[in-house]
């Protein structure tokens, strides 16, 4: 956009940083250890509570879409 | 408002699992905003919580993370715990919204996955995970100029848009350049769920780079910068904590 297209732009990991949003959610929402299925869950030995990926990323699409946010249709 | 202390029920928000305990961390504020950041020793496994409200975190999990402002903050919160202590030690980051009802279940649940765990710590031993985005350079609106019906404009403005499937020649530039990542990366993993609709972007990964390889991964992105100038532009974001690489399939999990 800038023109500046010779160069790599590198961002930290600090959120200070130049790195969006959308580069934060992308990474953090990504993976991470999978504990257990992919459902909420509480069984009687183990009471772990997990939110599916998928259920993020919907809200997280609609929440942009709500906000006007510049996250175009994926197709 | 998390601020305030509700009388409700505490849950354990678990950021991530550690096998040494570093030892000048900062205090570090939880996903709340307000709860510290705490470790459990978990039979010599560290993980790494802070105690938040089960209102929040449990029983309106879902509906908060309908709530863009709530996930921004609770994730911009998630990534700085995590990335503060990933400056000291390696880190298994779990994912997003995990949350334990009690420590004793944590342990138990932790303890049982130790094997796993220690393979996992293996692979990401002294590595960094990057994201890396490649946009087309696309030309000023402006220079559509020239149009004198919806039709013409149309056009225009689709020989602007890149075209995913034309172009072999710019393709198989991008298959070099996937390759060479590769072979400087330890792996890599598909990433950009949030992101994928960014205009021009043309091709994202997510790589597991030894940070004694960290140069190299630098100037190579640097030279597809320079031999690219006019076509591309390349984004590099890290180092982030090996989010991407530290999950096991689900079907292996269920298998069990």
């Amino acid at each position: 956009m800038s023109g500046a297209g010779n160069a790599v732009i590198f961002a930290g990991d600090d959120p200070g940083d130049e790195t969006t949003l959308l580069d934060i959610l992308d990474h953090v929402l990504n993976q991470g250890v999978i504990l257990r299925g992919n459902v909420i869950i509480s069984l009687a030995g183990v009471d772990l509570v997990f939110l599916g990926l998928d259920v993020i990323l919907t809200s997280v699409e609609t929440a942009l879409k709500h906000m006007g946010a510049a996250l175009p249709p994926a197709k | 408002m998390a601020a305030e202390l509700k009388n409700d029920r505490r849950v354990l928000y678990l950021y991530g699992i550690t096998e040494s305990r570093p030892r000048d961390l900062p205090e570090l504020i939880g996903v709340d905003r307000f709860a510290p950041v705490e470790f459990i020793d978990c039979d010599g496994v560290f993980c790494w919580i802070s105690r938040v409200s089960a209102d929040d975190f449990e029983e309106s999990l879902e509906r908060n993370m309908e709530n863009l402002d709530w996930l921004a903050e609770t994730s911009v919160a998630h990534q700085r715990v995590i990335a503060a202590i990933a400056r000291q030690t390696d880190i298994l980051p779990t994912r997003f919204g995990t949350v334990f009802r009690t420590q004793d279940s944590l342990c138990k649940h932790i303890v049982k996955r130790v094997p796993g765990l220690k393979k996992d710590f293996g692979r990401i031993k002294g590595a960094d995970e990057w994201g890396v985005k490649v946009f087309s350079i696309q030309p000023a609106v402006s220079t559509v100029s020239k149009v004198r019906s919806g039709k013409d404009y149309l056009q225009a403005k689709a020989a602007m848009l890149p075209n995913r499937r034309s172009k072999p020649a710019a393709r198989g530039d991008l298959i070099k350049f996937e390759r060479a990542l590769e072979s400087i990366a330890a792996e890599t993993a598909p990433v950009g769920n949030v992101s994928r609709g960014q205009r021009g972007l043309s091709f994202q990964a997510s790589l597991l780079v030894k940070r004694s390889k960290r140069k190299r991964f630098e100037s190579l992105l640097e030279k597809f910068a320079r031999d690219w100038a006019q076509d591309r532009r390349i984004e590099c974001t890290g180092p982030w904590p090996p989010y991407s690489f530290v999950s096991r399939p689900a079907d292996k999990l269920r298998a069990k």
